[in-house]
């Protein structure tokens, strides 16, 4: 009850208006998103690898379909979750997996790098409350 | 060129002899589905569940009733063999749907031997054209 609370007042706070927290797709309070691998500090020989995105108690749709207790994947590549309450960016930092794809094939250069997953809507929008995962570290060599 | 004309030869079998031998929603020729979890040959502890979690590269998950290209949902095949490819995947205790999108789910089977087997189903429950099916791996429950 609490978070949610402050999750509604931080909404509020971030845009000021409270129409925009209503047209949000309600997600299921227990669903969860993950990253079944890589696993968090796994290190990555070559820089060609799958990225399996894992949901729970809720389930993958393609873009454009509304229904409900459903939601398309995202893929965070180095950078912090984006705005909550607007489409997700679709660049090089945040891949869009609007086909219903669960997997994710990447190619990152040597280095550090973090990943993360975020659902989004019909129309790209987070869920709310919004369905992410951990943030996860991986190393490429 | 070859691979090309297979698929318009089979495209031409299908169209005129109205043959029963798939489904007519087309799969990715390198649609890849298998289970990611338990391993073949996995022992897992009896009484309590166990995740299954479904596996599917070059191609996406939607919803039954959604038509969207290149997908499917997943349908959970437990001790028994892969249905006709022609009809609605059955729904029973031995072909679990899962219609709603879903990409992992819990078990609990009674302690023995098990069979467990993916195959993708179209909007309306029926495999596509090739049929997208995984190794059927076996797993004991003890």
């Amino acid at each position: 009850m609490l978070r949610k609370m402050s999750l509604a007042a931080w909404l509020m706070a971030m845009w000021g208006i409270a129409p925009a927290m209503a047209e949000r797709t309600p997600s299921p309070p227990n669903a969860e998103a993950y990253i079944i691998w890589p696993a968090d500090g796994t290190v990555i020989q070559g820089g060609k690898f799958w990225v399996r995105m894992g949901l729970r108690n809720m389930g993958v749709c393609p873009k454009g379909v509304k229904l409900p207790n459903v939601g398309h994947h995202h893929l965070l590549v180095d950078t912090d979750l984006p705005p909550l309450g607007e489409p997700i960016p679709s660049d090089r930092n945040h891949l869009h997996f609007g086909a219903g794809e669960t997997e994710a094939r990447l190619e990152l250069p040597p280095g550090k790098h973090t990943l993360q997953m975020l659902l989004g809507d019909s129309d790209h929008v987070p869920h709310d409350p919004p369905v992410y995962s951990k943030k996860i570290s991986i190393i490429v060599r | 060129m070859d691979k090309s004309f297979a698929a318009i030869a089979a495209t031409a079998f299908f169209l005129f002899s109205q043959a029963a031998w798939a489904g007519s929603t087309p799969a990715p020729a390198n649609a890849h589905l298998y289970i990611g979890y338990p391993n073949d040959g996995q022992v897992v502890p009896a009484g309590k569940p166990f995740r299954v979690w479904f596996g599917l590269r070059n191609m996406g998950v939607a919803p039954k009733d959604v038509k969207f290209p290149n997908t499917g949902h997943h349908h959970l095949l437990i001790d028994t063999e892969l249905p006709p490819f022609d009809q609605e995947i059955p729904s029973d205790k031995n072909h679990l749907h899962f219609g709603a999108g879903e990409t992992e789910t819990q078990l609990e089977l009674p302690p023995g031997k098990h069979t467990l087997q993916l195959l993708m189903g179209d909007d309306r429950h029926i495999p596509h054209n090739p049929p997208i099916y995984s190794k059927k791996i076996t797993i004991t429950v003890k």
